[in-house]
This record gives C-alpha cells, sequence and structure tokens, in this order.
C-alpha cells in the first residue's frame, strides 16, 4: 500500500478546508505553473535565481504558519523562517532530488526548531530568562479558536506535532513518518488518537481549567 | 466500532479523508460511508474536526522577511556557481585557521631555534656544564697529577728519604704487590716523605664505577686477572655469581695505580659491553697537610719528652708520668701516621667498582610442559585473576564507595533536579 502513496496524495480527491498558508502561491503558480518544487530547486542549484525567488513566494507563508503555530514570539518566528530561508540557499549545492523539496524544507525548519527550543529552555532553566507573551493580535482571536487552541495544547507533544503537520502543513503520512522519524503505521494511529482526542477536548472543555492553564496553553501554540 | 461488523477500521476513514488509501481500497471505505451511518458520522466528526483547525489562521509574512532573504539570495547568486555556497564559507574559515596555524607554527620553530643556539653559546662558554667538556677537562687534571706525583716521588729518592724499591711508584717498575709503597713511606719514617707530594700537587682519590656486559664470564674473569697483573693492581673484594638462576655476574672492588688507570679501564672496557660508567675525583690535600702537620707537633713533642727523660732527674713517679706521656704521644704519632698512610694508598691508587654481568642466553630446548599442565596453570591462573580483579573492585567499593555515595548525593541530585526542570521547559516550547 505505501508504494501507492505520493501518486494518491498529489492527486487525491479528498475534501481539506482551505488555508491561509496552503503551499501553493496563486502568483507563483502563473509564472511558474509548469515547474514542480524539485526542478525549481534543481534550477536554483545550477544559478538561477528566479527559481529561488519561485520557491520563496510558494513556501514563505506555510514556513511562517509552520514556525507561528509553533512559537510563542512572532518575532522570533519571522526570525526562524529567515534562518530556514538562508539554510536553504547555502545546502542549495548540496540538495539531491531523491527527497520531495517540501520534505526536505520542512526537516531543515525541524531541526532549526529543535535548535530554538533546546536554547530557550535551556535559557529559561538555567538562566532564568522567560519566554516573550503573546502577541496582541492573538489575545484577540475570537473564543472559539482560542478554546481550540487550549485543546491542541493539551495534547500529547508526539500527537500534535503529527497534528499540525497532518493539517496545516498538508504532509502526507510518509512524508510525516520520514520527518519525525517514526514507522508509517504509528504515524497514522498518532494522528488518529490526536484528532479522537482533540475532539473530546472541543466537545467537553475543561470547566474548572484555570486562567493561568489557559494562558500557558496559548502561549505553548 | 470494531472489523467484525465494521470492514472498514476508523483510522482507515480517517485515512480515506486525507487521501492516503489506494484507489481500491478508497472505493470500499467510500462504499461503505454510503451504507453505515456509524462510519459516515465519524467521518463528519473528523471533517469538522479539521474545519475547526483551519480557522487558526497566522498573521501574513512581514515584509521585511521577504526583503531580508531576497538580499540573502541576491549575495548568494552573485557568487560563482562553480563555488559551493557553503564550502566557500567554510574554506574562508579554514583558510584563516591554516594562516593562524602557520603563523603560531612559524614562531615555534623561531623560539625553539633561537633557543637551541643560545643554549649552545652558552656551553661554549661554561665547560662544566658541557659533558664533553668537562671529561677533556678532568683527563687532563689526571694526566697533569700523574707526573707531579712521579715528580715527587723522585724528589724523595733523590734525597734519601724513601728506598728506591718504593720510589718506583712513579715509574711502576717495582710495584710487585700492593703494598708495597705504603710501607716504603713508612720505612722512610722522619715525617718529611709526607710533605714533598703535598706541596708540589694536588692529591686526588679517584673512584671509578663500571658495569659492563659480558658474553662469557669465565672467560672474562680470566681477562680480568690478567689486566690486574699487567697493571699491577689487585682486587680488594671479589664475588662471582655462577649458580641459580641467570644472569651471572661477578662483583669486585679493584685498586689500580693511578697511573694505569687510564689503561685499566681501556682494558676492562675492552671485556663487553659497558652498560654504566662514573668517575669521581676527591681531592685530599689539605686533609694530607694537616696530617703530616699534626704528625710533625707529635713528633717535636715527643722528641722533648725523650730529652726531658734523659737530661732531668727527679722521683720515680714523674718519671713514670712523663714515659706514659711519651707512649700517649707515640701511640697519636702512629694512629695518624697510619691515616696518612690510608690517604696516601687512596690516592696511588684509584678506586674500581667493577660488575660484570652475562648476557642472558635463553635455552634452546627448555623443558616444555605438558597440554595437560598447560590447561590447568592457565585455569588456574584465570581464576586467580579473576578473583583478584572481583576482590580488587570489592575493596574499592569498600574504599570509594562512601566518597563517591556523598559526591553523587552533592552533584548528582542538583544535576538531576536540574535536568528534570530543563525537560519540563523544553516540553512546553
Amino acid at each position: 500500500m505505501e508504494d501507492a502513496f505520493p501518486a494518491f496524495v498529489l492527486h487525491s480527491e479528498a475534501v481539506k478546508p482551505p488555508m491561509n498558508d496552503a503551499p501553493r502561491n496563486p502568483e507563483a503558480d502563473s509564472s511558474e505553473a509548469a515547474e514542480s518544487d524539485e526542478e525549481l530547486m534543481a534550477a536554483f542549484s545550477r544559478g538561477a535565481a528566479d527559481a529561488f525567488s519561485a520557491l520563496f513566494l510558494r513556501y514563505k507563508q506555510p514556513l511562517f504558519g509552520f514556525f507561528r503555530r509553533r512559537v510563542a514570539d512572532p518575532a522570533q518566528a519571522e526570525e526562524l523562517t529567515q534562518e530556514t530561508f538562508i539554510a536553504v540557499l547555502r545546502a542549495a549545492a548540496r540538495y539531491q532530488q531523491t527527497a520531495l523539496f517540501r520534505t526536505w524544507l520542512y526537516a531543515i525548519g525541524f531541526k532549526i526548531l529543535r535548535a530554538h527550543r533546546r536554547k530557550t529552555a535551556f535559557r529559561a532553566t538555567f538562566l532564568g530568562e522567560q519566554p516573550a507573551d503573546l502577541e496582541p493580535a492573538t489575545q484577540s482571536t475570537i473564543e472559539a479558536q482560542v478554546l481550540m487552541r487550549h485543546a491542541v495544547g493539551k495534547l500529547d507533544p508526539l500527537d500534535r506535532e503529527v497534528l499540525l503537520l497532518r493539517e496545516f502543513e498538508q504532509l502526507s503520512y510518509a512524508e510525516i513518518a520520514e520527518l519525525l522519524s517514526l514507522p508509517f503505521n504509528t504515524v497514522r494511529s498518532r494522528l488518529f488518537r490526536a484528532l479522537m482526542a482533540l475532539h473530546g477536548l472541543l466537545a467537553a472543555p475543561a470547566p474548572h481549567s484555570s486562567a493561568q492553564e489557559f494562558a500557558q496553553s496559548k502561549e505553548r501554540l | 466500532m470494531n472489523t467484525a461488523t465494521h470492514p472498514v477500521a476508523p483510522e482507515e476513514v480517517m485515512a480515506f479523508l486525507d487521501g492516503e488509501l489506494s484507489s481500491a481500497e478508497a472505493q470500499t471505505v467510500s462504499a461503505h460511508l454510503d451504507q453505515c451511518a456509524e462510519c459516515a458520522g465519524l467521518a463528519a466528526q473528523f471533517r469538522s474536526t479539521s474545519q475547526l483547525l483551519s480557522g487558526w489562521t497566522v498573521p501574513p509574512v512581514p515584509s521585511s522577511l521577504e526583503e531580508s532573504v531576497m538580499a540573502q539570495a541576491a549575495k548568494a547568486a552573485d557568487r560563482p556557481r562553480h563555488e559551493k555556497p557553503g564550502r566557500t564559507m567554510q574554506l574562508s574559515f579554514w583558510n584563516w585557521r591554516l594562516w593562524a596555524v602557520g603563523a603560531g607554527g612559524a614562531v615555534t620553530v623561531v623560539l625553539i631555534l633561537v633557543a637551541y643556539v643560545a643554549s649552545t653559546i652558552y656551553y661554549g662558554d661554561h665547560p662544566r656544564s658541557n659533558p664533553k667538556m668537562a671529561m677533556m677537562v678532568e683527563s687532563h687534571e689526571v694526566s697533569e697529577y700523574a707526573p707531579s706525583r712521579a715528580q715527587s716521588q723522585q724528589t724523595d729518592v733523590m734525597k734519601g728519604k724513601i728506598p728506591a724499591a718504593a720510589a718506583g711508584v712513579a715509574q711502576l717498575d717495582s710495584l710487585k704487590d700492593a703494598k708495597s709503597l705504603p710501607e716504603a713511606r713508612a720505612i722512610g719514617g722522619g715525617g718529611a716523605p709526607a710533605e714533598a707530594p703535598a706541596a708540589t700537587a694536588p692529591m686526588i682519590a679517584r673512584t671509578v664505577s663500571l658495569e659492563i656486559i659480558v658474553k662469557d664470564l669465565s672467560i672474562s674473569r680470566a681477562s680480568l686477572d690478567g689486566i690486574l697483573a699487567r697493571h699491577r693492581g689487585y682486587a680488594a673484594e671479589l664475588t662471582v655469581l655462577a649458580q641459580g638462576p641467570p644472569p651471572y655476574g661477578l662483583t669486585a672492588s679493584l685498586r689500580i695505580p693511578a697511573p694505569e688507570l687510564a689503561a685499566a679501564l681501556a682494558d676492562l672496557k675492552a671485556l663487553g659491553r659497558v652498560d654504566r660508567e662514573s668517575q669521581s675525583g676527591e681531592e685530599v690535600t689539605q686533609q694530607h697537610r694537616d696530617l703530616a702537620a699534626r704528625i710533625q707537633n707529635s713528633r717535636e713533642t715527643e722528641e722533648r719528652l725523650r730529652t726531658i727523660l734523659e737530661q732531668r732527674t727527679g722521683k720515680i713517679q714523674d718519671v713514670l708520668q712523663v714515659e706514659e706521656e711519651i707512649a700517649r704521644v707515640r701511640g697519636e704519632i702512629e694512629s695518624m701516621e697510619a691515616e696518612q698512610q690510608a690517604l696516601e694508598h687512596r690516592v696511588d691508587f684509584a678506586s674500581v667498582e667493577l660488575e660484570l654481568v652475562e648476557d642472558y642466553k635463553a635455552q634452546l630446548n627448555p623443558p616444555a610442559p605438558s597440554v595437560s599442565n598447560r590447561i590447568h596453570n592457565a585455569f588456574v591462573a584465570g581464576a586467580r585473576s579473576a578473583a583478584e580483579m572481583l576482590l580488587g573492585f570489592v575493596l574499592f567499593v569498600e574504599e570509594s564507595g562512601p566518597v563517591l555515595l556523598i559526591w553523587l548525593a552533592i552533584l548528582g541530585v542538583p544535576v538531576f533536579l536540574l535536568w528534570r526542570r530543563y525537560r519540563r521547559v523544553k516540553a512546553k516550547f
């Protein structure tokens, strides 16, 4: 079954809700419609600067969303996004078309995110630095969204990561398995567990959750 | 919901919605969803959850991000394409490192050269610090001393203070046995003989220590006797070890006439391979002079006492007292003369501490132990070493365990608490 995944994923007829950070940028699609991500990356590694611009236009919003949903401070999310693109620039010569560009890009993003988490945790633990507060725009979000983020924040960390990668980065199960170094079936079962748990949390939100816990949950998101 | 009542698992419904099933499986699930209200409800639940999640939007990318990334891209595009961007940075980094390492290495080499040249110049001006130079000076002193002694003894002969047989020390013709010289000096009596050498040249008692590896101990022993006879020396002490486990050897304390020392040493070194050699010289000139002066004084005292005894008359008690005093002074004189003779003997005869060690030769056909013995021995040795290791471990734990536990408590608990806090904080991000 696994061998049928990539083709089927790309041409899936399953209905997915539209995202504001969908990987495909319409503006880019109009000029580079014929070229895949991998072709663009190969062209860039050969010296075509326009190819990188096209890739950047396609992935700037998804990558920013990737970091923004995982890092509390928007400035840090922006910084990490920039860092990831710069890493892509530097590693372009080493890029090989054995992997999908999207998987490769998110793998770089994940490495940078993990390094950031390690650094932040170390500073908070040993240097007593507190993480940045949430942006004002997030605090004024409607209550339903805040509750949903609260619920996502309560999920098991790995389940949450699988869910976010599937729902927002729209990676296939195989891509998630590769990215997180997990077996394929584990990804599917964890995703299922995350969806069921999330549904349960959204159906019956904790009535006695304290304001501090709520704020912490938001901060985590 | 189970597979007995539902041919489709809930995870498959989710995978179907995610487009993760093959076309055949997707058709099966799709058909089942049309028929099964429960599974259709589950699918609707998944869709609604996804719908809710889709409301989690993020603000658009700041324009500053695009500007900075595109600026970096422009820089990368300006680089020549044959150079890999990451590699270029690495190369420049390594080049910088290489330059630093090269400069450091050059400075180190220059410093070593300067230190070497400086030490060479210093040794050049300071013969005692230079082993080769020191050896040359030492040998010069020896050769300088030898003729002086010979000359002084010739002088004594001319004055008739010592017999011609003893004076032969200078030319070594009459030294048939080692005691001839001290005896000759003693015979000379009178006190004057000791003064001559002290006045002319420094008196040095030489001591040499030699360790030589020889091929065959019995042959070397015979050669040693020949060397002693040839150079008119003798063995003050000699011990031969020729039994028991090898290596066999010989230890001897030799006395060689000082003028013959260099030649005798050369012959001794020819016995085998010199493994260790040391030489030292002790100047006893002042000591000898003091002794001579004291002897002279005592003799004069004795002479005066004898004169008193012969010329004065008195009570018998006084006579006896003078005779006692003469006997005491005579005893002192003899004791000092013996000391003087020993000192002169040390000067006239160099002391050579010789050690001959036979080269160890393994037996060509050692008796081989039987196989069973070897197995037994190996087992015993293995068991013994295992027991020793265990015992050592137990002793170590007993000895260091309490201290280790204290340190573990001092360091381990805070580290564990910090680590746990770190993990908790990390999980939040």
